[in-house]
């Protein structure tokens, strides 16, 4: 689905931003990308979905092809849910649908059938303001998962969110993901999350971003996120995870 | 111990009372000179006949076609500004010295030339209201714009939205909340502009008529129209108020 080969990238042609990145995204596959602020995770996100310019002469390709903004092979989703507050639950979900030409009565027969899907039934005519931040993120997972794009790109999409909320939300996304057979490219700062929902995780270091570590995670899908909270190898793999991470750290002072 | 006091509107009641009370007293007596301030009872008297006169709504008409009319080529040619300097900030910084030049001169030294223009009509009074909204709404305009979610913008370009769907569907819905406050400014000023403008020399409308009473030491008519104008603005506030709550209702 995404394949990167020796990527480079500096805005203002000295200080690198990314250095020598190079990964592949299978098509079905979860991948997690976690590191400290300002790695440039987020950047490398924005250029798989062409919100950044792809410097030339370097070697990315989305589905197939370039990088491209608007591109039908892709969902992009924030970590705040950016639901328009002016538009009600249902006409927030069929937004995408909406913009990429589908035909009214379609798009919003199809938003309330995700709205149903991510538990909002009954809420099809609620404006943003009367839904908590929870509700207010499936929504947005409703506006995502409506689109039919196999690969989502997802910016910590539940960064914002409390702990429990966001335990119940990474459950409904890998019963999403499952139903629907998407690949997810997933930025976050949180280890745990990362290995609770990917195949794999791959690490970056602090400015200039490079990979240090491709960790698989060895869990079997369906995974249910409580269960994990006493899984061995879940927690295994989050220590090694993080040996990595530090090891960045490492290299970075020295 | 916990002081009772009368409900709101019979505290405002009592205190009009009082106050309009000890001015007519004031007047009869001989107190104040009522050639210079009037009396509650004339002005009462002026209100009632004027109230049956075809002048004045002619002339209410006059100034509220006048008010209506500035406000809207005002705005209309505000929006359109903000949303040319919004597009190209390039033509934004070339135009705003001379934006913020015109916009801290005191518009209403312009009416002598508006009036040698545009004439004693209806003309130089909508150039004048013009002249005050187009300025208020263009910076709400801009504001409104530049202040749009930016995580709005970046989801509905990755949607490969078109520009015209992004204005309509993102931007212009984003920015009616500061835009919306701009153009109740901006009715204000355009009926402070119109009616400042009839008071200075016109042919017709409520300022034109409040002028001459003015002039001819008719304080009873002057106080009058006053209150008929502050009747209008608060009316036109109301009509502001009503049209936020429909639009924003999402707010």
């Amino acid at each position: 689905m995404i394949n990167i080969q020796n990527l480079n990238l500096s805005f203002d042609g000295v200080n690198n931003v990314l250095s020598a990145i190079e990964f592949n995204l299978r098509s079905g596959e979860f991948v997690a990308i976690a590191g400290p602020s300002g790695c440039g995770k987020t950047t490398l996100l924005n250029l798989c979905a062409g919100l950044v310019q792809v410097p030339d002469g370097q070697k990315i390709t989305v589905a197939g092809q370039a990088p491209a903004l608007g591109s039908p092979q892709v969902a992009y989703m924030l970590a705040r849910d950016s639901l328009f507050p002016w538009l009600t639950a249902i006409e927030n979900a069929a937004f995408g649908l909406k913009v990429r030409g589908l035909d009214a009565a379609e798009a919003t027969d199809r938003a309330s059938e995700m709205l149903k899907r991510v538990g909002l039934g009954g809420y099809e005519n609620t404006l943003p303001k009367a839904l908590s931040h929870g509700m207010r993120q499936r929504v947005a997972l409703a506006r995502t998962f409506a689109m039919p794009s196999p690969l989502l790109l997802m910016d910590e999409p539940f960064g914002a969110l409390d702990a429990q909320t966001k335990l119940q939300l990474q459950d409904m996304l890998l019963q999403l993901c499952q139903e629907h057979e998407r690949s997810v490219l997933f930025v976050t700062h949180d280890l745990a999350e990362a290995v609770a929902l990917a195949d794999r995780v791959i690490i970056m270091s602090s400015r200039p971003g490079r990979v240090i570590a491709d960790v698989k995670v060895p869990l079997s899908r369906p995974r249910s996120i409580r269960q994990l909270q006493t899984n061995d190898q879940f927690h295994h793999t989050y220590a090694e995870v993080w040996r990595h991470l530090e090891e960045g750290w490492t290299h970075h002072e020295g | 111990m916990k002081v009772k006091f009368l409900p709101n509107l019979a505290q405002h009641f009592l205190f009009v009372i009082l106050a309009l009370a000890l001015w007519e007293w004031g007047a009869r007596t001989g107190v104040i000179d009522q050639s210079f301030v009037g009396s509650p009872q004339g002005i009462a008297y002026f209100t009632l006949n004027n109230f049956f006169n075809v002048r004045l709504w002619g002339d209410l008409g006059w100034t509220m076609l006048s008010v209506s009319l500035s406000f809207a080529l005002g705005s209309a040619a505000a929006i359109a500004m903000g949303l040319a300097f919004v597009t190209w900030p390039r033509f934004e910084a070339f135009c705003d010295p001379y934006v913020s030049a015109l916009n801290v001169l005191p518009r209403i030294a312009m009416v002598p030339l508006f009036i040698l223009w545009f004439g004693l009509g209806i003309g130089s009074k909508i150039a004048m209201g013009f002249s005050l909204t187009f300025f208020i709404v263009l910076s709400s305009t801009v504001a409104g714009m530049r202040g749009v979610s930016q995580d709005h913008v970046t989801l509905t370009r990755t949607l490969g939205a078109t520009s015209q769907q992004l204005f309509f569907w993102v931007t212009l819905p984003g920015a009616v909340p500061v835009l919306f406050s701009g153009l109740r400014l901006g009715l204000i000023y355009a009926f402070l502009g119109v009616v400042g403008a009839e008071v200075i020399a016109s042919e017709r409308g409520l300022g034109q008529q409040l002028s001459y009473l003015a002039s001819t030491f008719a304080i009873d008519g002057v106080w009058s129209l006053l209150f008929d104008l502050a009747l209008v603005g608060v009316l036109l506030m109301k009509l502001m108020n009503w049209l936020e709550r429909r639009l924003l209702h999402w707010q």
